[in-house]
């Protein structure tokens, strides 16, 4: 009995791994298998009553297993913990059969090709995940361009003054991608906040050479104190390329009506200040005059040049 | 009456800050903050002085839902018919 196991244990050197499990499942038998030999104890022969033995305890071999054991992604350290095991007693005088150098090197080569096979397969995963995720961003971002398109803000023509006492109209602006904003000049925090924001994006996408310059423009909400002089004084804190457009309070109010902005001055004070109450949006609109999207205060300049940036790549494409 | 610049609005800013601060510091107890009152109603236009003491009380608030709690309002009661 101990001068078969020990046999089996110097093949379980030879062979690679593969056979590791096979010889391991093989070992358990025997020693399952050598208590009941003690005891039928009917032939002289050990080997002869080992296999005798064996086979009631290990159960029969079937082809299907055998090729179930050698495909391509059998993990090693299932086989080993099956109890069901067997058939492994066939196999492996088959292999013992056989001469040992192929054994070691198809044994090496068949972990090669699984741990190939797992990885590309892995990698196929992987890539398929990606993709995927990037067609779903993709949507989304198409997505909201049409429900944004629907609004259909921005349709209208607006004819207004800007700083430097030049008529501008919106056709004035096609050609450019423009960032507009509706403020006053009397405004506490939120419109210098704001226009610095939209500052900081400019000159961030400005870096980019090879990005289309983009235009800011703030126009007035209220037309009653800022006028084109106040304009003047108020834009030159910012961005140089920030334009500041006011008019009549008729010329005014069809621009802010046509991006839906909502406006209402507070009540005046002694000196005659108030405070509009205000919309207080980003709209972005692309050179073919549409609108295309609009920023809130949540927005940091990050975030909205990376939006910039991405309408930019899908502008180019259509 | 022109609108502040750029170095006032941000001196503006500057002292409400400053009086915040104090405030938050004295459990906006406004009697030990008074010189920074004086100083903040004197640096910002009086529409901005309204605004932002107007702002705070809406930060107060704000953090005092957040971190107490509220109880919900009753709704409006559902007619019967």
């Amino acid at each position: 009995m101990l001068c078969l196991e020990r046999r089996m244990l110097g093949l379980v050197g030879f062979i690679g791994s593969d056979l590791h499990a096979t010889s391991g499942r093989l070992l358990r038998c025997t020693l399952r298998s050598s208590t009941v030999q003690q005891t039928s104890g009917s032939t002289h022969h050990p080997q002869r009553a080992w296999l005798s033995s064996q086979a009631p305890l290990c159960g029969h071999h079937t082809p299907k297993h055998r090729t179930r054991l050698y495909g391509p992604f059998t993990h090693p350290q299932q086989t080993l913990g099956s109890s069901r095991g067997p058939f492994s007693l066939p196999l492996f005088t088959q292999r013992v059969a056989l001469s040992q150098g192929p054994n070691t090197s198809t044994a090496k080569i068949r972990l090669r090709t699984r741990l190939v096979v797992t990885l590309l397969f892995g990698g196929g995963l992987l890539g398929t995940w990606w993709y995927v995720r990037n067609e779903k961003q993709q949507n989304h971002r198409m997505q909201r361009i049409e429900q944004l398109k629907k609004v259909a803000l921005g349709q209208g023509d607006f004819s207004l003054l800007d700083h430097r006492g030049h008529r501008r109209t919106k056709r004035d602006f096609l050609g450019s991608w423009v960032l507009l904003y509706f403020g006053f000049t009397h405004c506490p925090d939120i419109c210098p906040d704001e226009l610095d924001k939209i500052s900081a994006v400019v000159s961030a996408l400005d870096k980019d050479r090879s990005l289309p310059a983009v235009q800011p423009l703030f126009v007035t909400v209220d037309p009653e104190r800022d006028n084109v002089a106040a304009l003047e004084r108020y834009v030159k804190d910012f961005h140089p390329r920030l334009i500041g457009l006011t008019g009549t309070p008729e010329e005014v109010k069809v621009a802010g009506k046509d991006y839906r902005v909502y406006a209402s001055p507070g009540p005046k004070d002694e000196d005659g200040d108030y405070i509009v109450d205000h919309t207080i949006l980003i709209y972005l609109v692309n050179p073919d005059g549409l609108f295309l999207d609009y920023y809130n205060r949540m927005k940091d300049d990050v975030q909205i040049a990376e939006s910039i940036r991405n309408h930019m790549k899908s502008y180019v494409k259509l | 009456m022109s609108a502040p610049n750029s170095n006032q609005r941000k001196a503006c800013w500057g002292v409400r800050d400053e009086l915040w601060k104090c405030l938050d510091d004295n459990q906006d107890n406004a009697s030990s903050c008074d010189k920074f009152q004086k100083e903040f109603e004197a640096s910002c236009p009086a529409q901005w002085v309204k605004h932002f003491t107007k702002r705070r009380d809406f930060l107060k608030y704000k953090d005092k839902m957040q971190t107490e709690g509220f109880e919900l309002a009753d709704g409006p009661k559902e007619s019967r018919s």
